[in-house]
């Protein structure tokens, strides 16, 4: 690209980064992606699909954009590992690279990374844990036995050149456990100090001393499940003391207090594409959502850009009354009320939503 | 000094406020009293952004453009007020209290928008 043809794009990309703030709509943050991409700036484009996505959520071609610019990220991370792989080659290096290619999606690549680190460090567990992990993941998928018995045999490989490889004995015993080999399961979840389990864990102990032993041939097993098409143990399951459903409800009721409260005409909850709305609107397609939405998104942007942290609360008011917002990360709770309301109060309560609904996630703030 | 500085570095004055500016909506500075932390130009545009995609927002909603704007972030608070075709911006710190210096920020706005309509 010659430098006029690169100046016409500059001038190009102002006038778009203006447009996408005077009329964000999908396609004006798509062309900015696209001029992104066409500087080579991958990064920038990734921002732009996550913004436009923010305001845009369902858009397909948002996520066409998202996914475009997310490969081109990892494209250029890869070349920049492959580069200094070649320059100086070590353990941690091919680690990296092999989770930027797992997040990618190309398990073919992981499995090349994996088996040059191996050649190149045969003492290193790095390979074995990380070619167990995808084979485990692809077990887990399609209950296939010989996915299984390479997933057993490369953690065993990572366990032998690590004893203390506490993650490889977690994934091995729940695998054992999975497919009814309790006893083999045990055997290596009692080598785990017992010191930092977390919930997981504990799960996984009590339910492996629960469970009926069905035999300890790891091969015979795997076929069974296999022809069985299903894993006879279920996972071990988070002991969260809020489920969805109860959560769900209780947001509900807390948005239906707020919406009787004195001069509260409309009142939302909104967590990522999903709203649950009270008061003075008909449904989800009500315009009051769309425009907390925007204006929280634009606080967003204001309050991280003058470096004053995230936007947590906005009031806005005029000759509409007053619009309340609180948010945290994609939770977002707000209300439309009259001038004389007391907005204090709401703000409190809609804060309250908003961090209980935050528990009820598991989410720790 | 002008009347519109005059009026800025009066409204500097009160309990918590770091700086403040007016600005056209369409980002260009009128006046400033925002002192070496902030960049005037980088303030002016975001709280054009800020200003110019929240009225969109609520005429899209079928409300009017708002009269001011309460902004609590996690290390400062902000306040926009509307002043016909200019915002005052108010920035603050993170304990200031918005609601004490609330009446001296309107205060600041009724005399901007005279300013503005005398001259």
């Amino acid at each position: 690209m010659n430098l006029i043809q690169r100046l016409k794009i500059w001038k190009e990309l102002r006038r778009l980064e203006a447009r996408v703030r005077e009329e964000p709509s999908p396609g004006t943050f798509v062309d900015l992606g696209q001029v992104f991409i066409n500087l080579d700036m991958a990064e920038r484009a990734l921002q732009a699909a996550d913004d436009g996505l923010l305001l845009f959520p369902d858009s397909t071609e948002l996520k066409k954009l998202r996914t475009f610019a997310r490969r081109a990220v990892d494209r250029v991370r890869i070349d920049e590992l492959r580069e200094r792989i070649a320059k100086n080659p070590n353990g941690k290096l091919y680690s990296e690279l092999a989770a930027v290619q797992s997040e990618a999606g190309d398990q073919g690549a992981v499995h090349a990374t994996c088996e040059e680190w191996s050649v190149r460090f045969p003492h290193d567990a790095g390979p074995w844990m990380w070619l167990g992990q995808s084979h485990l993941q692809a077990f887990y998928r399609s209950i296939a036995a010989r996915d299984g018995g390479d997933a057993v045999q490369c953690l065993e490989r990572a366990i032998g050149l690590e004893p203390k490889n506490i993650r490889a004995r977690i994934l091995l015993a729940e695998l054992f456990y999975r497919i009814g080999s309790t006893q083999r399961a045990r055997t290596l979840l009692d080598a785990v100090p017992r010191e930092g389990d977390d919930g997981d864990l504990q799960n996984l102990r009590r339910q492996v001393s629960a469970a009926r032993p069905l035999g300890s041939d790891v091969d015979s097993l795997l076929r069974a499940a296999e022809d069985n098409g299903m894993l006879p143990n279920a996972p071990p399951t988070a002991a969260v003391p809020v489920h969805g459903d109860e959560g769900i409800a209780s947001i509900r009721d807390a948005l239906a207090a707020i919406a009787e409260m004195e001069g509260v005409e409309k009142a939302a909850y909104i967590r990522g594409t999903r709203a649950l709305v009270k008061g003075d609107i008909k449904d989800g397609k009500d315009p009051f959502l769309r425009t907390v939405r925007v204006v929280a998104k634009a606080g967003h942007r204001f309050s991280r850009r003058l470096d004053i942290g995230s936007f947590k609360r906005g009031v806005v008011q005029g000759p509409f009354g007053v619009l309340c917002i609180c948010c945290y990360g994609e939770v977002l709770a707000a209300v439309q009320c009259e001038a004389s309301a007391p907005t204090e109060r709401i703000l409190a309560e809609l804060q309250e939503v908003v961090a209980s609904s935050l528990y009820a996630m598991g989410v720790q703030q | 000094m002008n009347p519109i500085q005059e009026t800025l570095e009066e409204l500097r004055r009160v309990a918590g406020v770091k700086g403040c500016m007016v600005v056209t909506n369409d980002g260009l500075v009128v006046a400033q009293s925002l002192g070496p932390r902030y960049r005037e130009d980088i303030v002016a545009g975001l709280s054009s952004y800020l200003a110019m995609s929240t009225n969109k927002a609520l005429e899209e909603g079928g409300l009017s453009g708002f009269e001011s704007f309460t902004l609590h972030a996690a290390h400062g608070k902000s306040v926009l007020w509307s002043i016909g075709e200019a915002i005052l911006i108010v920035l603050m710190d993170q304990f200031a209290e918005v609601e004490s210096a609330r009446r001296d920020i309107q205060a600041a706005a009724q005399r901007l928008r005279r300013t503005a309509r005398i001259s």
